[in-house]
């Protein structure tokens, strides 16, 4: 615990830094000093528009996103006690996707596929939630039963639409899919969320520290462990929709980053979920600057560099913890 | 095509004033500027521009191409991958792909005009750069009715009018010189592949299928509500269509149509109707289109000659 200062306090540093180089960089050069001249309020008009109206609302829904699903990562694993589990492992994403493809097909509007997206994410949340409650008792492996076979469900249901959907629309979607953030525009609420669930799961930190060790021990050290799973799995699910909401399903950071910071940073939930939240923003927001400026004017999907970065570094890590 | 400047139509604000003169023009809008440009889009928008564009982003391919067939290319400061006609376009910066666009580069160029493909570039992207106070034109032609007036409509803001209305009138002209040779020779069953895996073709609203209409073909596929739809081989095999045309993934590549060669039981595997069509020349809503739909019409053409005698 004693750690928790000076590993967040370098990580917040980390941020910033990563937030600058993400203002900085991008598929038109600008000078560094005329990205601070804007940052400070001057500039000319037209570096103002490039860092102020598209860059940064990109970076910090990038922040965000990744924040949130690292959040929503490191929670899913400690309720599932499975290492494998991520923040989609539940079908969520696969809820969300199917509401955004269809308002896309229905031809609806920007505001409309968000909102769908975070509907069908509520939506396929309470379906599992519904289905795994059922008659008999609960346990964590009968809701990842439910909740793989839930998302199997859906990605039926968006192969379909790929299948059905005229052939304009399928840049669009494929986009969304593999997670893109070149839409994303309000950050504020994604923001909100992410801070909101950091600061009121740390109480918890000592509850879900014993529930990782499993339900038993938790029980008889007086957790109740029955509560305590439900607010994890609602709050994980409410992360993951807004992230998935703001930038489609971006794979990978709500699986790596948690395991990332276990193997540095041991298993304290007290340390691990703040720090998920700013090492994921971090991932992401590198990432998403890499994506866009890589092979500009092409933009790549911010998955395809997340995975890039994280494999290689999660890889090592991993090496070396023998 | 460059006029003399004797008769070119006067420049706007003399027509304006003479309108205003005659009483024609009951009163001044207030905001209606002189030598203002008025074009409705294909979305049914009205586009408004206080002097011709001079700095133009052109958002696909089929776009740059009429930009250019309009005298305008030397206006056009960016354009979208592929944009690869004419071979001057090639050289132009490019903005990302239609599908995806870079709008820091596009913003960064400082364009008066925008034009947009509205079926094939991202809603919300274009969304973004009208709210960033740039003008957008979307265009979105399904008929070659649609593709004429987009000549004259872009050669409008981009101060072109003379070329556009007269290639305008070409491409009318073109289309209906076909019509009335073949429209009304003998109907002949075809399909037309627009793609492979998966196998595609066009139904009747299609651009495509307006031309195989002109060229006097059924396409059999033609009912189907899908603009694009996606088929099964076994569809085409029952449907025995007389010909099959379409295109490839190259300019010079007819490996797709001839891939039908296996199915000997086809008719138009017997008569050996297997026709290739460059794709720039039809699957492009450029003014090249009448290029494929001649090469279309003469293939049917041929294929009405290679009936057995007594057969319809």
């Amino acid at each position: 615990m004693n750690r928790l200062v000076p590993v967040l306090g370098l990580l917040a540093a980390a941020s910033l830094a990563a937030m600058g180089l993400a203002l900085t960089l991008g598929s038109v050069p600008l000078p560094p000093t005329e990205v601070w001249a804007v940052v400070t309020g001057g500039g000319e008009s037209l570096s103002r528009t490039l860092v102020l109206e598209l860059r940064l609302p990109r970076t910090l829904a990038a922040f965000a996103t990744g924040g949130l699903l690292a959040v929503a990562g490191a929670l899913m694993q400690v309720l599932l006690r499975n290492p494998l589990a991520d923040p989609y492992v539940l079908g969520l994403s696969g809820g969300a996707a199917v509401g955004a493809l269809l308002a896309m097909l229905a031809g609806l509007g920007v505001a409309l596929v968000s909102g769908a997206a975070f509907a069908g994410a509520l939506l396929s949340t309470f379906l599992v939630f519904g289905l795994a409650h059922g008659t008999g008792s609960w346990t964590p492996v009968r809701l990842l039963l439910t909740g793989v076979v839930v998302a199997a469900g859906w990605g039926a249901l968006i192969s379909f639409i790929l299948a059905v959907s005229p052939g304009a629309e399928l840049p669009g979607m494929l986009y969304w899919l593999m997670g893109d953030l070149s839409h994303a525009r309000h950050p504020g609420p994604a923001w909100l969320v992410l801070l909101l669930a950091v600061v009121l799961a740390w109480p918890l930190g000592r509850s879900l520290n014993v529930l990782a060790r499993g339900a038993l021990q938790a029980a008889s050290l007086g957790v109740s462990v029955r509560p305590l799973e439900w607010t994890v799995y609602l709050v994980a699910a409410l992360l993951t929709a807004t992230a998935v909401t703001l930038a489609g399903t971006v794979g990978f950071v709500g699986l790596i980053v948690p395991h990332m910071l276990r193997l540095v940073l041991g298993n304290d939930q007290r340390i691990i979920l703040p720090a998920s939240a700013l090492a994921g923003g971090i991932l992401l927001t590198l990432a998403d600057t890499l994506a866009r400026t890589v092979i500009a004017p092409q933009q790549l999907p911010v998955g395809v560099i997340t995975a890039m970065l994280g494999v290689p570094v999660f890889l090592y890590l991993l090496h070396r913890s023998r | 095509m460059i006029f003399p400047a004797s008769i070119r139509r006067p420049p706007v604000r003399i027509r304006f004033w003479c309108l205003v003169c005659l009483g024609l023009w009951p009163a001044v809008l207030p905001g209606a500027g002189v030598g203002e440009i008025r074009v409705a889009d294909d979305a049914g928008r009205e586009i408004v521009l206080t002097e011709p564009a001079r700095r133009v982003v052109s958002l696909s391919p089929h776009l740059t191409e009429i930009l250019f067939h309009v005298d305008a290319g030397e206006r056009v400061v960016g354009t979208v991958s592929f944009s690869d006609y004419p071979a001057a376009a090639a050289r132009l910066p490019v903005v990302g792909s239609a599908g995806q666009l870079d709008l820091e580069r596009i913003v960064a160029l400082e364009p008066d005009l925008v034009v947009a493909w509205q079926s094939g570039n991202p809603a919300r992207q274009l969304d973004r750069l009208q709210r960033l106070g740039i003008t957008v034109y979307l265009n979105e032609p399904r008929r070659l009715a649609d593709l004429a007036g987009t000549l004259e409509r872009l050669s409008r803001l981009t101060g072109t009018h003379e070329a556009g209305t007269v290639r305008a009138e070409a491409l009318r002209e073109g289309a209906r010189a076909l019509e009335v040779r073949y429209a009304g020779r003998s109907p002949v069953p075809l399909f037309y592949q627009i793609w492979d895996r998966p196998l595609m073709t066009v139904n009747d609203e299609h651009l495509i299928g307006e031309i195989i209409g002109l060229c006097g073909g059924v396409n059999v596929f033609g009912h189907i509500d899908n603009l694009v739809p996606r088929l099964n081989r076994e569809a085409v095999l029952a449907a025995d269509p007389e010909v099959i045309a379409g295109g490839g993934s190259g300019e010079a590549d007819s490996a797709w149509v001839e891939a039908w060669r296996r199915w000997t039981g086809l008719t138009a595997v017997r008569r050996d109707n297997l026709f290739f069509i460059p794709p720039s020349l039809i699957q492009r809503q450029t003014p090249r289109i009448l290029e494929g739909a001649a090469l279309l019409c003469e293939f049917l053409e041929l294929a009405r000659s290679r009936r057995p005698a007594g057969s319809p």
